[in-house]
Protein backbone atom coordinates (compact mmCIF):
# COMPACT_ATOMS: atom_id res chain seq x y z
CA UNK A 1 0.00 0.00 0.00
CA UNK A 2 1.41 3.33 -1.03
CA UNK A 3 -0.31 6.56 0.05
CA UNK A 4 0.92 9.56 -1.94
CA UNK A 5 0.10 12.95 -3.39
CA UNK A 6 0.04 13.61 -7.13
CA UNK A 7 -0.86 16.58 -9.25
CA UNK A 8 0.79 19.94 -8.73
CA UNK A 9 0.52 23.35 -7.15
CA UNK A 10 -2.79 24.04 -5.51
CA UNK A 11 -4.37 20.99 -7.17
CA UNK A 12 -2.62 18.19 -5.31
CA UNK A 13 -4.67 15.02 -5.11
CA UNK A 14 -4.31 12.24 -2.56
CA UNK A 15 -4.23 8.65 -3.72
CA UNK A 16 -3.48 5.19 -2.43
CA UNK A 17 -1.95 2.71 -4.82
CA UNK A 18 -2.25 -0.99 -4.02
CA UNK A 19 0.03 -3.24 -6.04
CA UNK A 20 -1.05 -6.78 -6.95
CA UNK A 21 -0.66 -9.25 -4.11
CA UNK A 22 -0.57 -12.19 -6.47
CA UNK A 23 1.07 -12.75 -9.83
CA UNK A 24 -1.36 -13.42 -12.64
CA UNK A 25 -1.77 -13.10 -16.36
CA UNK A 26 -4.01 -10.29 -17.47
CA UNK A 27 -3.57 -8.11 -14.39
CA UNK A 28 -5.74 -5.02 -14.79
CA UNK A 29 -5.05 -1.44 -13.73
CA UNK A 30 -8.19 -0.19 -11.97
CA UNK A 31 -9.11 3.30 -10.75
CA UNK A 32 -11.83 3.52 -8.08
CA UNK A 33 -14.09 6.60 -8.17
CA UNK A 34 -15.69 7.59 -4.86
CA UNK A 35 -19.23 8.85 -4.24
CA UNK A 36 -20.05 12.32 -2.90
CA UNK A 37 -20.18 13.94 0.52
CA UNK A 38 -21.43 11.80 3.41
CA UNK A 39 -21.71 8.86 1.01
CA UNK A 40 -17.93 9.07 0.54
CA UNK A 41 -17.33 8.84 4.30
CA UNK A 42 -19.80 6.01 4.81
CA UNK A 43 -18.60 3.98 1.83
CA UNK A 44 -14.89 4.53 2.47
CA UNK A 45 -14.35 1.17 4.16
CA UNK A 46 -16.23 -0.63 1.38
CA UNK A 47 -14.06 1.00 -1.27
CA UNK A 48 -10.98 0.13 0.75
CA UNK A 49 -12.15 -3.47 1.02
CA UNK A 50 -12.86 -3.55 -2.73
CA UNK A 51 -9.33 -2.31 -3.42
CA UNK A 52 -7.90 -5.01 -1.15
CA UNK A 53 -10.03 -7.68 -2.82
CA UNK A 54 -8.94 -6.62 -6.30
CA UNK A 55 -5.28 -6.38 -5.26
CA UNK A 56 -5.51 -9.84 -3.69
CA UNK A 57 -6.84 -11.08 -7.05
CA UNK A 58 -3.71 -9.77 -8.74
CA UNK A 59 -4.75 -6.34 -10.04
CA UNK A 60 -3.24 -2.87 -9.64
CA UNK A 61 -5.64 -0.50 -7.85
CA UNK A 62 -5.62 3.25 -7.36
CA UNK A 63 -8.11 4.98 -5.06
CA UNK A 64 -8.01 8.76 -4.91
CA UNK A 65 -9.85 11.75 -3.49
CA UNK A 66 -11.28 14.40 -5.83
CA UNK A 67 -10.17 17.99 -5.37
CA UNK A 68 -11.83 19.48 -2.30
CA UNK A 69 -12.65 16.09 -0.80
CA UNK A 70 -10.97 13.66 1.55
CA UNK A 71 -7.25 14.27 1.88
CA UNK A 72 -6.87 16.13 -1.41
CA UNK A 73 -6.19 19.84 -1.55
CA UNK A 74 -8.86 22.45 -1.73
CA UNK A 75 -12.41 22.94 -0.60
CA UNK A 76 -15.48 21.32 -2.10
CA UNK A 77 -17.16 24.71 -2.40
CA UNK A 78 -14.57 25.59 -5.08
CA UNK A 79 -15.01 22.36 -7.04
CA UNK A 80 -17.17 21.28 -9.97
CA UNK A 81 -18.10 17.98 -11.59
CA UNK A 82 -15.93 19.03 -14.52
CA UNK A 83 -12.99 19.35 -12.12
CA UNK A 84 -13.69 15.87 -10.77
CA UNK A 85 -13.86 14.32 -14.22
CA UNK A 86 -10.49 15.95 -14.82
CA UNK A 87 -9.24 14.40 -11.56
CA UNK A 88 -10.29 10.95 -12.78
CA UNK A 89 -8.24 11.63 -15.92
CA UNK A 90 -5.24 12.60 -13.72
CA UNK A 91 -5.67 9.39 -11.76
CA UNK A 92 -5.78 7.36 -14.98
CA UNK A 93 -2.50 8.92 -16.13
CA UNK A 94 -0.91 8.40 -12.71
CA UNK A 95 -1.84 4.72 -12.67
CA UNK A 96 -0.71 4.18 -16.24
CA UNK A 97 2.65 5.78 -15.38
CA UNK A 98 2.98 3.32 -12.50
CA UNK A 99 1.87 0.16 -14.29
CA UNK A 100 2.60 0.93 -17.96
CA UNK A 101 -0.93 -0.25 -18.75
CA UNK A 102 -2.22 0.73 -22.18
CA UNK A 103 -5.76 1.07 -20.89
CA UNK A 104 -7.38 1.11 -17.47
CA UNK A 105 -10.67 0.08 -15.90
CA UNK A 106 -12.84 2.47 -13.90
CA UNK A 107 -15.05 1.40 -11.00
CA UNK A 108 -17.44 4.06 -9.72
CA UNK A 109 -19.97 4.11 -6.88
CA UNK A 110 -23.03 6.40 -6.99
CA UNK A 111 -21.92 9.84 -8.26
CA UNK A 112 -18.50 8.34 -8.87
CA UNK A 113 -20.13 5.92 -11.30
CA UNK A 114 -21.76 8.74 -13.26
CA UNK A 115 -18.44 10.60 -13.44
CA UNK A 116 -16.61 7.42 -14.47
CA UNK A 117 -19.16 6.82 -17.24
CA UNK A 118 -18.63 10.35 -18.57
CA UNK A 119 -14.86 9.90 -18.59
CA UNK A 120 -15.16 6.48 -20.25
CA UNK A 121 -17.41 7.97 -22.93
CA UNK A 122 -14.94 10.80 -23.66
CA UNK A 123 -11.75 8.75 -23.43
CA UNK A 124 -12.37 5.37 -25.10
CA UNK A 125 -8.65 5.21 -25.94
CA UNK A 126 -7.85 5.13 -22.21
CA UNK A 127 -10.71 3.15 -20.62
CA UNK A 128 -11.69 -0.34 -21.77
CA UNK A 129 -13.71 -1.58 -18.78
CA UNK A 130 -16.29 0.16 -16.62
CA UNK A 131 -18.11 -0.94 -13.46
CA UNK A 132 -21.09 1.17 -12.45
CA UNK A 133 -21.98 0.30 -8.87
CA UNK A 134 -25.40 1.68 -7.87
CA UNK A 135 -24.85 4.54 -10.30
CA UNK A 136 -26.57 7.89 -10.21
CA UNK A 137 -28.84 7.50 -13.24
CA UNK A 138 -30.66 10.83 -13.34
CA UNK A 139 -29.32 13.93 -11.67
CA UNK A 140 -32.72 15.25 -10.57
CA UNK A 141 -33.53 11.90 -8.96
CA UNK A 142 -30.21 11.97 -7.09
CA UNK A 143 -30.71 15.53 -5.87
CA UNK A 144 -34.11 14.46 -4.57
CA UNK A 145 -32.46 11.62 -2.63
CA UNK A 146 -29.93 13.99 -1.10
CA UNK A 147 -32.66 16.41 -0.04
CA UNK A 148 -34.92 13.74 1.43
CA UNK A 149 -31.93 12.27 3.30
CA UNK A 150 -31.28 15.66 4.88
CA UNK A 151 -34.71 16.26 6.33
CA UNK A 152 -33.55 17.86 9.59
CA UNK A 153 -32.96 21.60 9.70
CA UNK A 154 -29.34 21.12 10.78
CA UNK A 155 -28.69 18.68 7.92
CA UNK A 156 -29.79 20.98 5.09
CA UNK A 157 -28.83 24.61 5.44
CA UNK A 158 -29.06 27.19 2.65
CA UNK A 159 -25.71 28.64 1.65
CA UNK A 160 -25.25 32.36 1.04
CA UNK A 161 -25.21 33.44 -2.58
CA UNK A 162 -21.72 34.90 -2.24
CA UNK A 163 -20.51 31.47 -1.09
CA UNK A 164 -21.87 29.77 -4.21
CA UNK A 165 -25.47 29.32 -3.11
CA UNK A 166 -27.05 25.88 -2.91
CA UNK A 167 -27.17 24.03 0.41
CA UNK A 168 -24.91 22.46 2.98
CA UNK A 169 -26.23 18.90 2.85
CA UNK A 170 -25.30 16.64 5.75
CA UNK A 171 -22.23 18.75 6.38
CA UNK A 172 -21.01 19.07 2.79
CA UNK A 173 -21.46 22.01 0.43
CA UNK A 174 -23.80 21.24 -2.46
CA UNK A 175 -23.16 24.53 -4.23
CA UNK A 176 -25.33 26.05 -6.91
CA UNK A 177 -22.70 24.97 -9.47
CA UNK A 178 -22.71 21.36 -8.29
CA UNK A 179 -26.50 21.23 -8.16
CA UNK A 180 -26.76 22.52 -11.74
CA UNK A 181 -24.15 20.06 -13.00
CA UNK A 182 -25.67 17.13 -11.11
CA UNK A 183 -29.13 17.96 -12.44
CA UNK A 184 -27.74 17.56 -15.97
CA UNK A 185 -26.56 13.97 -15.39
CA UNK A 186 -28.36 11.44 -17.59
CA UNK A 187 -26.63 8.08 -17.58
CA UNK A 188 -29.16 6.66 -20.03
CA UNK A 189 -27.84 9.00 -22.73
CA UNK A 190 -24.27 7.81 -22.20
CA UNK A 191 -24.34 4.07 -21.67
CA UNK A 192 -25.54 2.86 -25.10
CA UNK A 193 -22.44 4.20 -26.86
CA UNK A 194 -19.65 3.62 -24.29
CA UNK A 195 -17.36 1.12 -26.02
CA UNK A 196 -15.81 -0.17 -22.79
CA UNK A 197 -16.91 -3.55 -21.47
CA UNK A 198 -19.45 -2.76 -18.77
CA UNK A 199 -20.84 -4.20 -15.54
CA UNK A 200 -23.80 -2.42 -13.94
CA UNK A 201 -24.81 -3.42 -10.42
CA UNK A 202 -27.65 -2.25 -8.18
CA UNK A 203 -28.14 -3.11 -4.52
CA UNK A 204 -30.97 -0.61 -4.15
CA UNK A 205 -33.88 -0.12 -6.57
CA UNK A 206 -34.42 3.27 -8.15
CA UNK A 207 -37.41 4.46 -10.20
CA UNK A 208 -34.96 5.28 -13.00
CA UNK A 209 -33.80 1.67 -13.33
CA UNK A 210 -36.50 0.82 -15.86
CA UNK A 211 -35.19 3.53 -18.18
CA UNK A 212 -31.62 2.46 -17.50
CA UNK A 213 -32.39 -1.14 -18.46
CA UNK A 214 -33.89 0.05 -21.72
CA UNK A 215 -30.76 2.11 -22.41
CA UNK A 216 -28.46 -0.80 -21.57
CA UNK A 217 -30.46 -3.04 -23.91
CA UNK A 218 -29.32 -0.79 -26.77
CA UNK A 219 -25.66 -1.69 -26.14
CA UNK A 220 -23.96 -3.99 -28.65
CA UNK A 221 -24.83 -7.63 -27.98
CA UNK A 222 -26.84 -6.52 -24.95
CA UNK A 223 -23.66 -6.56 -22.83
CA UNK A 224 -23.85 -4.64 -19.59
CA UNK A 225 -27.40 -5.52 -18.45
CA UNK A 226 -28.38 -4.26 -15.00
CA UNK A 227 -27.63 -6.89 -12.34
CA UNK A 228 -29.50 -6.65 -9.07
CA UNK A 229 -27.70 -7.93 -5.99
CA UNK A 230 -29.71 -7.58 -2.83
CA UNK A 231 -27.53 -6.30 -0.01
CA UNK A 232 -27.18 -3.32 2.26
CA UNK A 233 -26.15 -0.05 0.65
CA UNK A 234 -22.53 0.85 1.31
CA UNK A 235 -23.26 4.58 1.25
CA UNK A 236 -26.00 4.75 3.90
CA UNK A 237 -25.13 4.80 7.59
CA UNK A 238 -25.58 1.50 9.35
CA UNK A 239 -26.96 2.07 12.85
CA UNK A 240 -24.84 4.81 14.46
CA UNK A 241 -21.51 3.66 13.09
CA UNK A 242 -20.88 6.65 10.83
CA UNK A 243 -20.20 4.07 8.12
CA UNK A 244 -22.17 1.86 5.81
CA UNK A 245 -22.24 -1.90 5.67
CA UNK A 246 -19.67 -3.63 3.49
CA UNK A 247 -21.65 -5.37 0.72
CA UNK A 248 -19.57 -8.48 0.35
CA UNK A 249 -21.68 -9.90 -2.50
CA UNK A 250 -21.13 -6.78 -4.59
CA UNK A 251 -17.38 -6.80 -3.96
CA UNK A 252 -17.16 -10.47 -4.90
CA UNK A 253 -19.14 -9.87 -8.10
CA UNK A 254 -16.86 -7.02 -9.15
CA UNK A 255 -13.73 -9.05 -8.43
CA UNK A 256 -15.19 -12.02 -10.27
CA UNK A 257 -16.04 -9.89 -13.29
CA UNK A 258 -12.43 -8.78 -13.62
CA UNK A 259 -11.47 -12.42 -13.52
CA UNK B 1 -0.22 36.05 9.47
CA UNK B 2 -1.53 32.75 8.11
CA UNK B 3 1.16 30.53 6.61
CA UNK B 4 0.74 28.37 3.55
CA UNK B 5 0.97 24.70 4.39
CA UNK B 6 2.18 21.50 2.86
CA UNK B 7 0.89 17.97 3.41
CA UNK B 8 2.63 14.65 3.05
CA UNK B 9 1.37 11.11 3.26
CA UNK B 10 3.14 8.79 5.69
CA UNK B 11 3.26 5.18 6.73
CA UNK B 12 3.96 4.98 10.47
CA UNK B 13 4.70 2.41 13.12
CA UNK B 14 7.22 -0.42 13.18
CA UNK B 15 5.32 -2.28 10.45
CA UNK B 16 4.67 0.88 8.41
CA UNK B 17 1.01 -0.09 8.63
CA UNK B 18 -0.59 3.09 9.95
CA UNK B 19 -1.55 5.66 7.33
CA UNK B 20 -1.28 9.33 8.25
CA UNK B 21 -1.20 12.79 6.70
CA UNK B 22 1.25 15.29 8.15
CA UNK B 23 0.39 18.96 7.66
CA UNK B 24 2.83 21.70 8.51
CA UNK B 25 3.55 25.28 7.65
CA UNK B 26 5.72 25.70 4.58
CA UNK B 27 8.31 27.34 6.85
CA UNK B 28 7.94 24.69 9.51
CA UNK B 29 8.92 25.69 13.05
CA UNK B 30 11.05 23.37 15.08
CA UNK B 31 9.33 21.02 17.45
CA UNK B 32 10.68 22.97 20.41
CA UNK B 33 8.46 25.91 19.53
CA UNK B 34 5.17 24.09 19.08
CA UNK B 35 4.03 20.63 20.13
CA UNK B 36 2.78 18.34 17.40
CA UNK B 37 -0.97 17.85 17.31
CA UNK B 38 -2.24 14.32 16.73
CA UNK B 39 -5.85 14.05 15.60
CA UNK B 40 -7.40 10.65 16.36
CA UNK B 41 -10.25 8.80 14.63
CA UNK B 42 -13.85 9.19 15.75
CA UNK B 43 -15.39 5.74 15.82
CA UNK B 44 -14.66 4.04 12.52
CA UNK B 45 -14.66 7.20 10.42
CA UNK B 46 -11.31 7.52 8.69
CA UNK B 47 -8.75 10.23 9.29
CA UNK B 48 -10.54 13.02 7.37
CA UNK B 49 -13.06 13.08 10.22
CA UNK B 50 -16.81 13.52 10.41
CA UNK B 51 -17.83 16.21 7.89
CA UNK B 52 -14.11 16.50 6.97
CA UNK B 53 -13.60 18.24 10.34
CA UNK B 54 -10.16 16.76 10.97
CA UNK B 55 -8.89 18.07 7.63
CA UNK B 56 -10.12 21.59 8.38
CA UNK B 57 -8.69 21.49 11.89
CA UNK B 58 -5.33 20.14 10.74
CA UNK B 59 -4.90 22.71 7.98
CA UNK B 60 -5.77 25.70 10.19
CA UNK B 61 -3.54 24.50 13.02
CA UNK B 62 -0.72 23.93 10.54
CA UNK B 63 -1.20 27.42 9.14
CA UNK B 64 -0.90 28.68 12.73
CA UNK B 65 2.46 26.96 13.07
CA UNK B 66 1.62 23.58 14.60
CA UNK B 67 2.72 20.38 12.86
CA UNK B 68 -0.39 18.20 12.73
CA UNK B 69 -0.75 14.50 12.04
CA UNK B 70 -4.08 12.87 11.22
CA UNK B 71 -3.78 9.13 11.13
CA UNK B 72 -5.90 6.00 11.13
CA UNK B 73 -5.75 3.60 14.04
CA UNK B 74 -5.16 -0.02 13.06
CA UNK B 75 -8.06 -1.55 11.18
CA UNK B 76 -9.72 1.82 10.60
CA UNK B 77 -9.61 3.78 7.36
CA UNK B 78 -6.55 2.76 5.37
CA UNK B 79 -4.44 1.38 8.23
CA UNK B 80 -3.80 -2.32 8.41
CA UNK B 81 -5.29 -4.28 11.28
CA UNK B 82 -2.95 -5.45 14.04
CA UNK B 83 -1.93 -9.08 14.16
CA UNK B 84 -1.30 -9.28 17.90
CA UNK B 85 -4.88 -9.84 18.98
CA UNK B 86 -5.03 -6.85 21.34
CA UNK B 87 -8.47 -5.76 22.54
CA UNK B 88 -9.71 -2.57 20.83
CA UNK B 89 -8.74 -0.10 23.57
CA UNK B 90 -5.33 -1.69 24.11
CA UNK B 91 -4.79 -1.71 20.34
CA UNK B 92 -5.60 2.00 20.12
CA UNK B 93 -3.15 2.76 22.92
CA UNK B 94 -0.48 0.66 21.23
CA UNK B 95 -1.11 2.39 17.89
CA UNK B 96 -0.74 5.86 19.41
CA UNK B 97 2.43 4.76 21.18
CA UNK B 98 3.86 3.38 17.93
CA UNK B 99 3.03 6.56 16.04
CA UNK B 100 4.71 8.65 18.71
CA UNK B 101 7.68 6.33 18.47
CA UNK B 102 7.85 6.91 14.70
CA UNK B 103 7.58 10.67 15.16
CA UNK B 104 10.19 10.76 17.90
CA UNK B 105 12.56 8.70 15.79
CA UNK B 106 12.11 10.66 12.56
CA UNK B 107 11.45 14.20 13.81
CA UNK B 108 12.53 14.25 17.44
CA UNK B 109 8.93 14.88 18.52
CA UNK B 110 8.77 14.89 22.31
CA UNK B 111 5.62 16.88 23.04
CA UNK B 112 2.18 16.27 21.60
CA UNK B 113 -1.36 17.52 21.90
CA UNK B 114 -3.91 14.76 21.36
CA UNK B 115 -7.22 15.76 19.81
CA UNK B 116 -10.31 13.72 19.20
CA UNK B 117 -14.08 13.63 18.92
CA UNK B 118 -16.15 11.09 20.84
CA UNK B 119 -14.14 7.86 21.00
CA UNK B 120 -11.17 9.86 19.77
CA UNK B 121 -11.53 12.13 22.79
CA UNK B 122 -11.75 9.12 25.08
CA UNK B 123 -8.64 7.56 23.55
CA UNK B 124 -6.80 10.86 23.89
CA UNK B 125 -7.73 11.25 27.56
CA UNK B 126 -6.86 7.66 28.42
CA UNK B 127 -3.51 7.72 26.60
CA UNK B 128 -2.55 11.02 28.17
CA UNK B 129 -2.94 9.57 31.65
CA UNK B 130 0.09 7.38 31.17
CA UNK B 131 2.36 9.21 28.75
CA UNK B 132 4.25 12.35 29.80
CA UNK B 133 4.79 13.36 26.16
CA UNK B 134 1.17 14.54 26.07
CA UNK B 135 1.09 18.22 27.04
CA UNK B 136 -2.38 19.10 25.77
CA UNK B 137 -5.77 17.55 25.12
CA UNK B 138 -8.56 18.68 22.81
CA UNK B 139 -11.59 16.68 23.88
CA UNK B 140 -14.72 17.02 21.76
CA UNK B 141 -17.74 15.33 23.36
CA UNK B 142 -15.75 12.89 25.51
CA UNK B 143 -17.55 10.24 27.55
CA UNK B 144 -18.21 11.47 31.08
CA UNK B 145 -20.47 10.14 33.86
CA UNK B 146 -23.93 11.53 34.27
CA UNK B 147 -24.70 13.73 37.24
CA UNK B 148 -27.72 14.87 39.18
CA UNK B 149 -27.74 17.95 36.99
CA UNK B 150 -27.87 15.74 33.92
CA UNK B 151 -30.98 13.87 35.10
CA UNK B 152 -32.71 17.05 36.17
CA UNK B 153 -32.19 18.54 32.73
CA UNK B 154 -33.01 15.26 30.96
CA UNK B 155 -36.39 14.84 32.66
CA UNK B 156 -37.07 18.53 32.80
CA UNK B 157 -36.87 18.62 29.01
CA UNK B 158 -39.15 15.65 28.56
CA UNK B 159 -41.74 16.61 31.11
CA UNK B 160 -42.28 19.60 28.89
CA UNK B 161 -43.53 17.25 26.19
CA UNK B 162 -47.24 16.37 26.56
CA UNK B 163 -46.82 12.68 25.63
CA UNK B 164 -44.05 12.14 28.16
CA UNK B 165 -45.90 13.98 30.92
CA UNK B 166 -48.97 11.80 30.38
CA UNK B 167 -46.87 8.62 30.56
CA UNK B 168 -45.23 9.79 33.77
CA UNK B 169 -48.57 10.66 35.37
CA UNK B 170 -50.05 7.33 34.33
CA UNK B 171 -47.06 5.41 35.64
CA UNK B 172 -46.24 4.05 32.21
CA UNK B 173 -42.93 5.80 31.61
CA UNK B 174 -39.84 3.50 31.72
CA UNK B 175 -38.44 5.80 34.40
CA UNK B 176 -40.86 4.27 36.96
CA UNK B 177 -39.81 0.65 36.37
CA UNK B 178 -36.17 1.67 36.52
CA UNK B 179 -36.70 3.53 39.78
CA UNK B 180 -38.61 0.56 41.25
CA UNK B 181 -35.71 -1.71 40.32
CA UNK B 182 -33.13 0.58 41.88
CA UNK B 183 -35.19 1.11 45.04
CA UNK B 184 -35.55 -2.68 45.41
CA UNK B 185 -31.75 -2.77 45.63
CA UNK B 186 -31.21 -4.60 42.37
CA UNK B 187 -28.23 -3.29 40.36
CA UNK B 188 -30.31 -2.80 37.20
CA UNK B 189 -29.18 -0.86 34.20
CA UNK B 190 -30.59 2.54 33.39
CA UNK B 191 -33.22 2.62 30.69
CA UNK B 192 -31.93 2.22 27.16
CA UNK B 193 -32.67 5.87 26.52
CA UNK B 194 -29.86 6.80 28.91
CA UNK B 195 -27.32 5.19 26.61
CA UNK B 196 -24.13 3.40 27.68
CA UNK B 197 -23.73 2.96 31.42
CA UNK B 198 -20.88 5.19 32.58
CA UNK B 199 -22.38 5.20 36.05
CA UNK B 200 -20.76 2.13 37.54
CA UNK B 201 -18.46 2.98 40.42
CA UNK B 202 -15.64 1.18 38.68
CA UNK B 203 -15.92 3.14 35.44
CA UNK B 204 -16.43 6.42 37.27
CA UNK B 205 -13.31 5.80 39.35
CA UNK B 206 -11.36 4.81 36.26
CA UNK B 207 -12.31 7.97 34.36
CA UNK B 208 -11.60 10.12 37.37
CA UNK B 209 -8.16 8.58 37.63
CA UNK B 210 -7.54 9.19 33.94
CA UNK B 211 -8.37 12.88 34.16
CA UNK B 212 -6.66 13.39 37.51
CA UNK B 213 -3.41 11.93 36.25
CA UNK B 214 -3.22 14.41 33.35
CA UNK B 215 -4.30 17.36 35.50
CA UNK B 216 -1.62 16.62 38.07
CA UNK B 217 0.97 16.45 35.32
CA UNK B 218 0.03 19.92 34.09
CA UNK B 219 -1.66 18.92 30.84
CA UNK B 220 -3.66 21.75 29.23
CA UNK B 221 -7.26 20.86 28.41
CA UNK B 222 -9.73 22.19 25.89
CA UNK B 223 -13.03 20.39 26.40
CA UNK B 224 -15.94 21.10 24.06
CA UNK B 225 -19.39 19.67 24.56
CA UNK B 226 -22.23 19.85 22.07
CA UNK B 227 -25.97 19.71 22.45
CA UNK B 228 -26.05 16.67 20.18
CA UNK B 229 -24.87 13.95 22.53
CA UNK B 230 -27.57 13.99 25.19
CA UNK B 231 -27.33 10.28 25.82
CA UNK B 232 -24.06 11.13 27.58
CA UNK B 233 -24.15 14.79 28.60
CA UNK B 234 -26.45 17.76 28.36
CA UNK B 235 -24.84 20.79 30.04
CA UNK B 236 -21.57 22.65 30.04
CA UNK B 237 -20.41 22.05 33.61
CA UNK B 238 -21.19 18.33 33.63
CA UNK B 239 -17.46 17.50 33.36
CA UNK B 240 -16.74 19.49 36.50
CA UNK B 241 -19.72 18.10 38.41
CA UNK B 242 -18.84 14.53 37.36
CA UNK B 243 -15.36 14.85 38.90
CA UNK B 244 -15.79 17.26 41.82
CA UNK B 245 -12.56 16.11 43.41
CA UNK B 246 -10.40 17.18 40.45
CA UNK B 247 -9.08 20.75 40.46
CA UNK B 248 -8.82 21.56 36.78
CA UNK B 249 -8.34 25.26 37.48
CA UNK B 250 -6.82 27.32 34.73
CA UNK B 251 -5.65 24.23 32.89
CA UNK B 252 -9.14 23.63 31.55
CA UNK B 253 -10.98 25.71 28.99
CA UNK B 254 -14.54 24.47 28.83
CA UNK B 255 -16.93 25.36 26.02
CA UNK B 256 -20.46 24.36 25.05
CA UNK B 257 -21.85 24.45 21.53
CA UNK B 258 -25.59 24.58 22.10
CA UNK B 259 -26.30 25.02 18.40
CA UNK B 260 -24.38 22.02 17.13
CA UNK B 261 -24.94 18.31 16.82
CA UNK B 262 -22.39 15.71 17.87
CA UNK B 263 -20.39 15.84 14.62
CA UNK B 264 -20.49 19.62 14.04
CA UNK B 265 -22.61 19.20 10.91
CA UNK B 266 -23.41 22.91 10.46
CA UNK B 267 -20.54 24.58 8.65
CA UNK B 268 -20.68 27.57 10.99
CA UNK B 269 -20.23 25.26 14.00
CA UNK B 270 -17.15 23.69 12.42
CA UNK B 271 -15.70 27.07 11.56
CA UNK B 272 -16.26 28.29 15.10
CA UNK B 273 -14.75 25.10 16.54
CA UNK B 274 -11.65 25.36 14.37
CA UNK B 275 -11.13 29.00 15.39
CA UNK B 276 -11.57 28.02 19.03
CA UNK B 277 -9.02 25.21 18.85
CA UNK B 278 -6.47 27.38 17.02
CA UNK B 279 -6.95 30.23 19.50
CA UNK B 280 -6.65 27.89 22.46
CA UNK B 281 -3.57 26.12 21.10
CA UNK B 282 -1.88 29.37 20.15
CA UNK B 283 -2.37 30.77 23.66
CA UNK B 284 -1.88 27.68 25.79
CA UNK B 285 1.18 27.28 27.97
CA UNK B 286 2.28 23.81 26.96
CA UNK B 287 5.06 22.78 29.24
CA UNK B 288 6.46 19.76 30.99
CA UNK B 289 4.81 18.55 34.19
CA UNK B 290 4.38 21.02 37.01
CA UNK B 291 2.77 21.07 40.44
CA UNK B 292 -1.00 21.34 40.71
CA UNK B 293 -2.47 24.68 41.85
CA UNK B 294 -2.66 25.08 45.62
CA UNK B 295 -5.73 27.33 45.76
CA UNK B 296 -9.18 25.74 45.85
CA UNK B 297 -10.96 27.08 42.74
CA UNK B 298 -14.28 28.85 43.17
CA UNK B 299 -17.27 27.56 41.28
CA UNK B 300 -16.77 30.44 38.85
CA UNK B 301 -13.07 29.83 38.53
CA UNK B 302 -13.26 26.04 38.26
CA UNK B 303 -12.49 26.29 34.60
CA UNK B 304 -11.99 29.00 32.05
CA UNK B 305 -14.62 29.12 29.41
CA UNK B 306 -16.81 31.33 27.40
CA UNK B 307 -19.91 32.98 28.72
CA UNK B 308 -21.94 31.23 26.07
CA UNK B 309 -24.98 29.87 27.87
CA UNK B 310 -25.99 26.29 27.27
CA UNK B 311 -28.83 26.32 24.81
CA UNK B 312 -30.64 23.63 22.96
CA UNK B 313 -30.80 23.48 19.17
CA UNK B 314 -34.08 24.23 17.49
CA UNK B 315 -36.33 21.20 17.46
CA UNK B 316 -36.18 19.75 13.91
Amino acid sequence: MNPFYFGSGQHRLFGIYMPPLARRAGARSIVLCHPWGQEYLRAHRSMRQLASTLAAAGHHVLRFDYFGTGDSAGEMAQASLGDWEGDIAFAIEELRDTTAAAKVALVGLRLGAALAARVAARRPEDVDALVLWDPVVGGAEYLGELVSGASYAMDRVPRPADAGGGYDVLGFPLTGTLMKEIAAIDLCELVPAIPARMLVLASQALPSHQRLEAALARRPAGEGALERIECEPAWLEKEDLGAGAIPVAILQRIAGWFG
Amino acid sequence: MKESIREQAMLLGPRRSLVGILAQAASSPTDAERPMVLILNSGIIHRVGANRLSVALARELAAAGFPVLRFDLSGIGDSEPRADGLAPLDAAMADIREVLGSLEGSRGTRRVVLAGLCSGADHAAIFSASDPRVVGLVLLDPSIPKTRGYYLRYYGMRLGRPGTLLNVLRGRHPMWSWMKTRMAGAPGSPPESFGPDLQSAEIRAYLEGVYRSSVERGVQFLAVFTAGHERIHNYREQLLDAFPGIRFGERLRLEYFGDSDHTFTPGVARERLVRLVVDWASGANFSTAREPDDAEPSSEGRARGSAIPASRPATP
